[in-house]
């Protein structure tokens, strides 16, 4: 279920109207991540495209991330996932950064 | 689990008949790391993700080690230093394998379970804790938590 590597990860032509909300993907952020980004809860404009392209695009929308989002771990519906994999605009994404418990 | 740990109650989940030894590991907030002053540790957690994962962590471990029982619990939200934030027990028929297992449940808890720490310096600034700084997380990202579960586990 991979996507051609030449399909955008979002479309900037104009819309008609406004953005409607299913259009928006929403990404839990946390710790420093959550911190450097100002939410918890990012908000990507997203018409589908690859966790490669999710990076690209929160990297876009919020850039003090950037460092640490390169170390990240993401979980789509609370599994981790290869760059290759597929975003539906429904997921339940997460960003994991290198984890410190204990 | 935002209470504290209650490591006696974790000692008792793994008691067995089966079992002769029996290995409790507490880890406390320290007040000084690499150098640092801190006067209270905060822990955040991916939830979902991380109770299932120290479920697995503990099936694992149980069958990796032969251990009768073992059980996990990490604690979130501010942890005052001196204040226990992880604790594991680990039963066995003998103690080797017990030791061996809450070791080795230790290193993995510490690399793979998504929970982070903040460490709240006597200042007031507060700095979450991302090791690394090179290679990304490969070997999280390469693994797959498995789905279902609470914060806390218990497997025989």
């Amino acid at each position: 279920m991979q996507r051609p590597h030449h399909e955008p990860a979002f479309d900037d032509e104009p819309r008609r109207g406004r953005v409607s909300h299913e259009d928006m993907l929403r990404v839990a952020l946390f710790a420093g991540m959550a911190d450097a980004a100002g939410t918890r809860q990012a908000e990507i404009r997203w018409r589908g495209g690859s966790v490669a392209d999710l990076r690209a695009a929160l990297e876009a929308a919020y850039p003090a991330i950037g460092g640490l989002l390169a170390r990240s771990a993401v979980a789509i519906g609370n599994r981790y996932a290869a760059d290759e994999a597929e975003v539906p605009a429904t997921a339940d994404v997460a960003i994991i950064p290198p984890v410190s418990g204990g | 689990m935002r209470r504290p740990v209650d490591p006696q109650r974790l000692l008792a989940a793994v008691a067995d008949h089966e079992a002769g030894a029996n290995v409790l590991f507490v880890g406390t907030a320290r007040a000084v790391t690499n150098g640092r002053p801190a006067v209270a540790l905060e822990f955040e957690a991916h939830e979902p993700m991380a109770g299932p994962e120290l479920e697995r962590l503990c099936r694992v471990a149980v069958e990796k080690f032969g251990l009768v029982a073992c059980a996990v619990e990490h604690r979130l939200g501010r942890v005052p230093v001196g204040e226990a934030s992880v604790a594991i027990a680990a039963s066995a028929p003998h103690r080797r394998e017990a030791f061996a297992a809450a070791e080795w449940l230790m290193e993995r808890i510490k690399r793979e379970v998504p929970i982070w720490k903040c460490e709240e310096r006597p200042d007031g600034r507060r700095d979450w804790i991302h090791p690394g700084g090179g290679a990304p997380q490969q070997e999280a990202a390469a693994r797959g938590p498995r789905a279902g579960g609470r914060p806390r586990g218990r497997r025989r």
